[in-house]
């Protein structure tokens, strides 16, 4: 109980009391304290197989009995649920435990602790260990199966845990890697990576293999256990059709070529397949996911383009033979990377010299290829140098295609040769041809001079002449539209050819202000022979516009001599 | 209490070790390049989301707070396990998502190849280091659930069209999340 209550406290002297009680042992400790503590509790794990193991220094403890007891954690914070029985474990007297029946979630956290009992005599609990299955869990052995054919060696690879129900490794595929050794012999065993459904070319024929498989997680450094050795004698290759052999590719601006040799007495026909190359992630039979290259099928040259396959990632290819009836056996399978294994051709190169400089123009190589761009930002790599007796070359590094080499002498000849690069595949291209240009002269020659000033002199006089024109063309315009030369026909004349004369332009002698005038007058006339009137002749005055109005208003009152005067007017109005 | 006290002289133990975690770079540019491809093809296996699966969607609640860490490695591998979890995951039966085969393949084989890129990373590693930071076990088991509820929810359709068209949309997030993180975290 003491300890226990030690446990509970402090964390550095809960760690002192574990220390003491390890290095006492039980019959130091008085009272309560006759039981240890289990120590070094851990849980081990293969695939879903989880057993919980514990030391216990038997010669001192006989008849001792452990209950080891678990608790499901949601988080390292929490308290959890209640602790509870691991069903199975009761009362047991070795010192491990499986638990996988208790423990069915592996991505929680879940806690054990033991404690050792002798009838109603019971030791503190052990610390408890946390643990997160799949954290902790390894990787089991995968099932192998070998075959031998035709001098090669078939392997098939079955998942850790393909048989079982219950699964920890759910979420990822594995990779796996393979130890080969010739039995028999003092070779180094080879490591190399293999597929689920892979075959193992370059063996000697009827030789003793050996080899053993691990499955292993990349992405969480998890190796897992080898399977058991396992042998196999190889074959004579068969007298069939043999297989196409010294495969190779050629790449150049995302032009793929496919080339392999002849060895073949009679005719034959090939055939070119590609498969995408996720599906040797697979332990399924994707044999019938193998595409026949478009315009390589039963073709007799040894040569294929396969450049339009479009397939996005990588992928692999192959080629096998047939002579009518016999189909040789596939060609060694050739993984292709498009961006890696392509390479990179010389771009071309345009140069326009300058005075102590050079102006350069790079097309990208294989611009017409739109491959090409998705796999590379380019760069370009300028190697430049006078062209004289002790050349010095200089670099310089052109990110965008419109490039300026400055600082150079004038009036010399320099040259110079350029490559592109793709700095992410650590990836040259071919170098263009050298080209070699003169920068221009600093000082400009009495010809450009002389040039140069009779251009500009055509160039004035053409303007001056071109100014010229347009004035004396709308003076013409202006004169024409307001001053017309025009008369108008005799017979119209008489009718108020003054009209006509100009049509743009009034004159103040319209007939209405005549009138307007002539009235004035009359009002000036009148005005002195009738003072009483003076309203009406205000009136008269307003209304001047409507003076020719044969209805006169003003009725009576107006004098005689008024009367007589507009009849007189009236009349010569008309008259005219 | 005590096993508090365990758990952080634990966490200190750990963060003491030596750690390395993705050693070598995968230029962003290209990742995101490729990431942008991948996005391209699961638009061009099959249709829109059809209107009658609505109904059946569920929340699988990314845990989004894994790709906020200031660290690059963090991501570095949280983005590796979404990968190969995305990949995994279309590599079930994929029967009854009545989806176009040339353009599924060219889709698995994409993510397949940045997989294999990541991988080789992580390969120099395990030659050197077999030691992980906490958090990066941790996010990985974050990451591990949610999968996990993608599977669940696949096998409790029983792999029906719906239940695959639903799954599409939820990786088309989790791929431009990926994007969104790349050009951020790692374009620097």
């Amino acid at each position: 109980m003491a300890a226990a209550g030690f446990l509970r406290g402090d964390c550095a002297l809960a760690l002192v009391a574990l220390s003491l009680l390890a290095a006492l042992g039980s019959g130091r400790c008085a009272g309560q304290m006759n039981l240890m503590i289990p120590q070094n509790v851990q849980v081990h794990i293969i695939n879903t197989n989880i057993t919980l193991k514990w030391d216990w220094n038997s010669w001192n403890n006989f008849s001792v009995t452990f209950s080891p007891q678990y608790q499901w954690l949601e988080d390292y914070e929490e308290d959890g649920t209640n602790w509870t029985e691991l069903p199975g474990c009761e009362n047991i007297t070795v010192t491990k435990c499986d638990i996988s029946s208790a423990v069915t979630d592996y991505l929680c956290n879940y806690s054990v602790r033991v404690r050792a009992e002798r009838g109603e005599e019971k030791s503190p609990w052990s610390e408890p260990f946390i643990f997160v299955p799949n954290i902790i869990a390894e990787i089991g052995p995968p099932g192998v199966q070998l075959e031998s054919v035709n001098g090669m060696v078939k392997v098939n690879i079955s998942p850790p845990e393909a048989n079982s129900k219950e699964k920890m490794w759910t979420q990822h595929s594995f990779s796996y890697n393979a130890i080969i050794w010739k039995k028999s012999s003092n070779a180094e065993p080879k490591n190399r990576a293999i597929y689920p459904r892979d075959i193992i070319h370059d063996l000697e024929p009827e030789t003793t293999y050996c080899l053993k498989v691990q499955a292993r997680l990349n992405s969480e450094a998890k190796r897992g256990y080898f399977s058991p050795e396992q042998c196999i004698n190889t074959t004579r290759a068969s007298n069939g059709l043999p297989c196409p052999t010294n495969v190779t590719v050629h790449a150049l601006n995302m032009k793929f070529l496919l080339s392999w040799d002849n060895h073949y007495n009679n005719s034959v026909s090939f055939n070119v397949q590609y498969l995408s190359g996720f599906y040797k992630q697979f332990n399924e039979d994707y044999s019938n996911k193998w595409y026949v290259v478009p315009g390589c099928e039963n073709i007799s040259h040894t040569q294929c383009d396969f450049s339009d396959i479009g397939a996005s990632g990588n992928y692999y290819i192959r080629v096998n033979a047939t002579n009518g009836y016999n189909r040789s056996c596939s060609s060694k399978e050739i993984k292709v990377d498009p961006c890696v294994v392509n390479e990179i051709g010389p771009p071309s190169v345009k140069v326009n010299s300058g005075p102590k400089l050079l102006r350069i123009q790079i097309t990208c190589p294989g611009e017409e290829n739109k491959s090409m761009s998705e796999c590379y930002e380019l760069s370009y790599r300028i190697q430049y140098w006078e062209n004289s007796s002790k050349p010095e070359v200089s670099n310089d590094v052109a990110q965008k295609s419109f490039h300026t080499i400055s600082n150079l002498m004038p009036s010399r000849a320099y040259c110079l040769k350029i490559q592109a690069f793709a700095q992410v595949y650590n990836k040259s291209g071919q170098f263009s041809n050298v080209i070699c240009t003169e920068t221009l002269s600093d000082h400009m020659s009495p010809l450009v001079v002389l040039t140069t000033f009779l251009i500009a002199v055509v160039v004035v006089l053409v303007l001056a002449v071109v100014i010229i024109l347009a004035i004396y063309l709308s003076y013409k315009k202006i004169k024409y539209v307001f001053f017309p030369s025009c008369k108008p026909p005799s017979n119209i004349e008489p009718f108020g050819g003054q009209l006509f004369s100009n049509l743009y332009i009034s004159t103040s002698e319209e007939p209405a202000e005549k009138c307007c005038i002539i009235e004035n007058t009359i009002q000036e006339d009148a005005n002195p022979t009738n003072f009483k009137n003076y309203s009406n002749s205000k009136q008269s005055s307003r209304d001047s516009g409507n003076y020719s109005n044969d209805d006169d208003t003003s009725g009576s009152k107006v004098s005689e001599e008024t009367l007589e005067l507009r009849k007189h007017l009236k009349h010569d109005w008309e008259h005219n | 209490m005590t096993r508090f006290c365990l758990l952080q002289m634990f966490f200190i133990l750990l963060c003491t070790m030596q750690i390395s975690t993705l050693d070598c770079n995968i230029p962003p540019l290209q990742q995101s390049k490729a990431i942008q491809s991948s996005l391209h093809l699961l638009d061009k296996i099959g249709q829109a989301f059809p209107l009658q699966c609505r109904h059946e969607h569920v929340p699988f609640n990314f845990p989004r707070n894994i790709l906020k860490l200031r660290q690059k490695d963090n991501v570095k591998v949280a983005v590796q396990e979404m990968l190969q979890s995305i990949f995994y995951t279309f590599s079930k039966n994929l029967t009854l998502a009545a989806w176009d085969g040339r353009s599924l393949e060219s889709f698995q084989n994409g993510l397949y190849q940045q997989i294999e890129k990541l991988e080789a990373c992580s390969l120099k590693k395990i030659e050197k280091k077999p030691q992980y930071l906490s958090d990066v076990k941790d996010n990985r088991l974050k990451l591990k659930k949610y999968f996990q509820r993608i599977d669940n929810f696949l096998k409790d359709k029983q792999y029906s069209l719906c239940s695959w068209e639903i799954i599409r949309e939820e990786v088309r997030t989790c791929l431009q999340l990926i994007e969104t993180v790349t050009k951020k975290y790692l374009y620097k």
